[in-house]
């Protein structure tokens, strides 16, 4: 039998040429809660987020759902800005409220490469010529690259 | 406005009889789809077998990365895990996204042994939640200034005598 289960859940839509809204859910067996945050693309700033604490385990918990505005103005693109957000808001808030908007956070990059490919060819081509034109998006962007072996 | 990106993450840790816990995660999201099995040795919490899947990715690299998973058979769960972890599965020659679902199930074994006691922590008179909730962090002493609920100044810290010595 399971003993612990989590989900955790991410959307990701363009308001506008320049700004992209998040949509971050993480539930498990004792916690339920949500963020929404808009992130100005080119810069990865954080404009706006908001968190909503749904199951918790104590009665100070949903506090830190004012913590979580402190980020605004932080930008993803900042080094570091992982371990700001566990120690600012996690460690200061909610380390789930944490979590989910990191995850968020993360997926800034491949959403902007989501959208190019769907902007570019919605649903024709193997993979493999989705992957050459990524790479040549990911030229094009360096912002974007990341330190791992696909993306350097 | 319709979405552009999705993406979904489950981890799941299950007991395999008194020894061993499974733990099973997996991302699907718009461009990427990779899971992992874990199996973790009790009590050392160490890492005995690891098997992982990519079957797709926006880039080739992410998928031929499944092969480095065997570098963290044997590590313990522990303190520097995240350092341990990242330094080999992530960086230049790795991948985030494994070292990331390797973490996660790292953490959601730790959190097979929390939620019994933060479980118990829910019930009972205020007086007995209390005395749990001193129990709870006795036994987990890196809880405390952990998040705004265990924080020095919280409330529900005002209500639990922490002796010297005990954390």
């Amino acid at each position: 039998m399971r003993t612990f289960s989590r989900t955790v859940m991410v959307g990701a839509e363009f308001v506008g040429e320049d700004l992209v809204r998040f949509y971050g859910i993480l539930e498990d067996i004792l916690y339920a809660m949500e963020v929404r945050m808009d992130v100005r693309v080119s810069d990865g700033v954080i404009q706006d987020v908001e968190g909503r604490m749904k199951r918790y385990t104590t009665p100070v918990c949903p506090r830190a759902e004012e913590v979580l505005k402190e980020a605004v103005g932080l930008s993803l693109r900042e080094e570091g800005w992982i371990s700001r957000i566990y120690r600012d808001m996690g460690r200061r808030g909610c380390q789930h409220l944490a979590e989910i908007l990191i995850e968020c956070g993360r997926c800034l990059d491949v959403a902007r490469m989501a959208r190019f490919l769907q902007k570019t060819a919605p649903s024709e081509g193997s993979l493999q010529d989705a992957q050459e034109r990524l790479a040549r998006w990911l030229r094009e962007h360096p912002e974007a690259r990341g330190r791992c072996a696909a993306r350097r | 406005m319709s979405l552009v990106f999705q993406r979904t993450k489950t981890v799941n840790v299950e007991p395999r009889g008194d020894r061993e816990l499974d733990v099973q995660w997996r991302i699907t999201d718009t461009l990427l789809e990779a899971s992992i099995w874990m199996r973790v040795r009790l009590p050392d919490l160490e890492i005995s077998e690891i098997h992982v899947e990519i079957p797709r990715g926006p880039h080739s690299a992410c998928i031929e990365s499944s092969a480095l998973a065997d570098r963290v058979v044997g590590i313990r769960i522990g303190p520097g895990l995240r350092k341990i972890v990242g330094g080999l599965l992530g960086g230049e020659k790795g991948c985030e996204e494994l070292a990331q679902g390797v973490l996660e199930c790292c953490n959601a074994v730790i959190l097979h042994f929390t939620v019994p006691q933060l479980r118990a922590v829910e019930t009972g008179t205020e007086r007995e939640r209390r005395e749990k909730l001193q129990a709870l962090l006795r036994s987990n002493p890196r809880l405390v200034g952990s998040c705004i609920a265990f924080a020095q100044d919280s409330p529900l810290m005002e209500s639990v005598e922490l002796q010297g010595g005990d954390l």
